[in-house]
């Protein structure tokens, strides 16, 4: 570890000599985050896993129904320098899919496969990513996209508590809180005589 | 030789007394099932062990759903563990009593609006006893199963029963949530 | 000899949580299986998105059932990421100490757990009567006895009553008192070694392809690769405290490395206790109205180091009331779906509710 370089700046320019990173977003000491073009994912991640960032964090994706994009996001992490980087980027919302990690990051399997189940984002190369993991007999669109309602989906799907009459304020009549309410407070007035 | 103070009895009344006396000992020896289907499995264990000791009001975990009495639905039921959870109900030998914990059984509680989660456990399977909270805490777990005891007494937690004649309305249910209560996975085929 | 398709869960004595391991197995060795997550899906992610922030503070400890504090405590990191927000000391300090007693109860029920699998519930009658205690310690600071809302964006949501000190030193002497005690009731028990000893393996090589974190990891590397000592959040680089690690993971030595940590957590409270300043425990987020407080725009990943590894939220901030969207990275994905998978076939049958045991296999994290 270089003592004269802190981690963030190490990666900085490790990633920065090499390829055009949209943005870059220090967060903290400990926190990095790249956003890179779709085509540079790969070798980016590969060429930090060869310095160090074995671990893959985290993988899954944000809809940015706005802008009609997905974006995919991965986090790798390095023990021995400690710091999490993300490397972020957009894809098209119509025709959402990227090659898969697999190769590079073996722990991706699960996470691919359930990104595509919750946003619908094909992963090619992952070879079961289009088997439902987490969810049974899914019949609508992916849960986690923006313009999924799942209070509609409940409400068509599963009923809801009727409550009886006897729960409900009926038209007209004074509810028992409001009744004992009023006691008090007229209880309050006879104590002091009419003031307040 | 018949004694003069012994009246014949009918049929019907020789079973209800059958039942009364199995009821009596059905209820002071509650084998429960132990399937965990949500988070309010968490405070089984200490109601289970020493701190509050369950054995006490004579019930146990059973690891198999033939042998069991209770099956207890720990919590909020996703879809997919509805689908066990029936196979799992059905699978029980008669008479059977369901206990519904948590606020999630009853009304969907701090789930009430996911895509996944099931809102009125009753509608599904019959339950003979809620237990409200998010979470109940031990002792109201605990007074659950006495309430349950109090039902077999008086003759009340005839769920079971209900799911019988119903069997066409909770079924109905079912399919409406579910589409299908067979399971068809890799596994299942 | 035929291979014969065989459930583990998810109802199953030997089975933690409600998830189901599918196994064909030939004799008693089991030669593929996979994890059957998505019984315990909620949809949280959905969820969090839809509710203010400050409901999400009451959502978030469901996430992980055994263990709700972690989740409270990278939430709130998360946003005070965003937020730029620093913590007031004393809050720090309550902090660890509410994330330290968490690690000591989930580590008794996961050594009581180990009852389950090898037939011993006499391990398993203790443990949970000691974390029973734990939990009334609980009840007595934030009022719950499991889901504790008590970390929260900020700070913490009160200050610890006033004696509770005497209730945590109480138990913790207590605990350390029988610590010898509870090692030789189990791991140090033969027959329980003879189910633990060399069983359940998992090799330092492929310990980077799954991604496994935590005490897994640990066990295997031989490095103290714990999140508390590698990026250190709250106050846990004023804290002295080691990390138990072995070279040769097997069921015993990471069964082992949770006993030694129970010490260590033991430590680290009362060194808590003694360095924790006064003052505030508490600070606003954001000005304006008291619960539709915002978050700035941003992206954040916070993690911190529960019982079973890293445990993160990922969140994205529009700078709304809502959360735009939050990602949980539970702590127990990798060991869960892929150790299931990759490394259970070749071992016995009996032996993979070990593996979920030791492994620390929660599902409701892997489902959300």
């Amino acid at each position: 570890m270089t003592n004269s370089m802190s981690n963030t700046e190490f990666v900085t320019n490790l990633v920065e000599n090499q390829y055009k990173v949209l943005k870059t977003e220090v967060l903290d000491q400990y926190q990095i985050a790249f956003e890179v073009k779709k085509e540079d994912v790969h070798s980016i991640l590969s060429l930090l896993k060869t310095s160090g960032w074995i671990q893959l964090s985290y993988l899954s994706a944000v809809d940015w129904i706005k802008d009609n994009e997905f974006e995919v996001v991965y986090i790798v992490f390095n023990w021995d320098k400690a710091v999490h980087i993300q490397i972020r980027t957009r894809l098209d919302r119509e025709s959402a899919s990227i090659n898969s990690v697999l190769p590079i990051y073996p722990g991706c399997k699960y996470y691919e496969r359930e990104a595509h189940e919750f946003f619908g984002i094909k992963f090619p190369g992952n070879p079961d990513y289009e088997k439902q993991l987490i969810l049974e007999n899914w019949d609508d669109i992916p849960p986690l996209r923006k313009d999924f309602d799942p209070r509609q989906y409940s409400d068509k799907k599963f009923s809801h508590m009727e409550y009886k009459n006897d729960f409900v304020n009926k038209d007209g009549k004074v509810s028992k809180q409001e009744a004992r309410e009023k006691r008090f407070s007229d209880a309050d007035k006879l104590r002091t005589g009419g003031k307040k | 030789m018949l004694s003069t103070k012994f009246s014949p009895m009918s049929k019907e009344e020789v079973d209800r007394k059958w039942w009364e006396i199995g009821d009596f000992f059905r209820r002071n020896s509650l084998w429960m099932l132990m399937y965990c289907t949500g988070c309010c499995a968490i405070e089984l264990p200490p109601a289970m062990t020493s701190a509050y000791d369950m054995e006490r009001l004579g019930m146990g975990p059973m690891a198999t759903p033939r042998q069991a009495d209770v099956l207890l639905v720990t919590g909020y039921l996703s879809l997919k563990t509805l689908r066990r959870l029936i196979y799992t109900y059905e699978q029980m030998s008669e008479p059977k009593y369901v206990v519904g914990f948590g606020s999630c059984t009853i009304n969907g509680g701090i789930y009430h609006d996911s895509h996944a989660v099931i809102n009125q456990l009753n509608k599904y399977v019959p339950v003979d006893v809620f237990v409200a909270g998010c979470m109940p805490n031990t002792e109201s777990v605990m007074n659950g199963f006495i309430d349950l005891m109090d039902l077999i007494k008086n003759k009340k937690a005839n769920g079971w029963k209900d799911y019988h004649e119903r069997n066409d309305w909770y079924k109905a249910n079912q399919k409406a949530a579910l589409g299908e209560v067979k399971i068809h996975d890799e596994f299942h085929e | 000899m035929k291979e014969m398709k065989l459930f583990l869960g998810p109802q199953h004595p030997g089975m933690s949580g409600n998830a189901s391991v599918h196994m064909y197995v030939d004799g008693d060795i089991i030669k593929r299986s996979y994890l059957l997550p998505g019984m315990l899906h909620r949809g949280f992610e959905k969820g969090m998105e839809r509710h203010l922030w400050v409901n999400n503070i009451s959502l978030i400890p469901r996430v992980c059932v055994v263990e709700p504090d972690t989740n409270e405590m990278a939430f709130a990191m998360a946003v005070e990421m965003i937020a730029k927000l620093e913590v007031p000391e004393r809050a720090h300090y309550i902090r660890m100490i509410i994330l330290e007693f968490a690690r000591l109860s989930i580590h008794l029920m996961s050594y009581g757990g180990l009852g389950g699998p090898t037939g011993l519930y006499t391990l398993m009658y203790h443990a949970h009567t000691d974390r029973n205690t734990i939990l009334n310690i609980f009840e007595k600071i934030t009022g719950h006895r499991v889901y504790h809302q008590y970390i929260v964006p900020g700070g913490v949501r009160k200050d610890l009553p006033v004696g509770i000190e005497k209730d945590m030193h109480s138990f913790l002497d207590d605990l350390e008192s029988r610590y010898e005690e509870y090692r030789d009731l189990g791991i140090n028990n033969l027959s329980i070694q003879a189910r633990i000893r060399d069983t359940i393996m998992l090799p330092k090589e492929v310990v980077w392809e799954l991604g496994v974190t935590g005490i897994g990891m640990r066990s295997a590397v031989n490095k103290p690769y714990d999140l508390r000592k590698v990026k250190p959040y709250a106050r846990y680089d004023q804290i002295e405290f080691d990390v138990p690690v072995s070279d040769y993971s097997d069921a015993y030595a990471r069964v082992d490395c949770k006993l030694q940590e129970v010490l260590q957590s033991i430590s680290i409270i009362r060194q808590c206790l003694i360095k924790m300043p006064k003052g505030d425990v508490r600070v606003p987020i954001s000005k304006g109205q008291a619960m539709r407080w915002t978050v700035p725009k941003g992206y954040a990943y916070a993690c911190v180091e529960s019982s079973r590894g890293e445990f993160g939220y990922f969140m994205v901030s529009d700078g709304g009331t809502h959360p735009y969207r939050v990602g949980v990275r539970g702590a127990s994905y990798p060991q869960g779906l892929l150790g299931v998978e990759k490394y259970l076939p070749g071992t016995r049958l009996d032996d993979a509710s070990l593996w979920i045991d030791t492994m620390g296999v929660c599902s409701p994290e892997i489902d959300r």
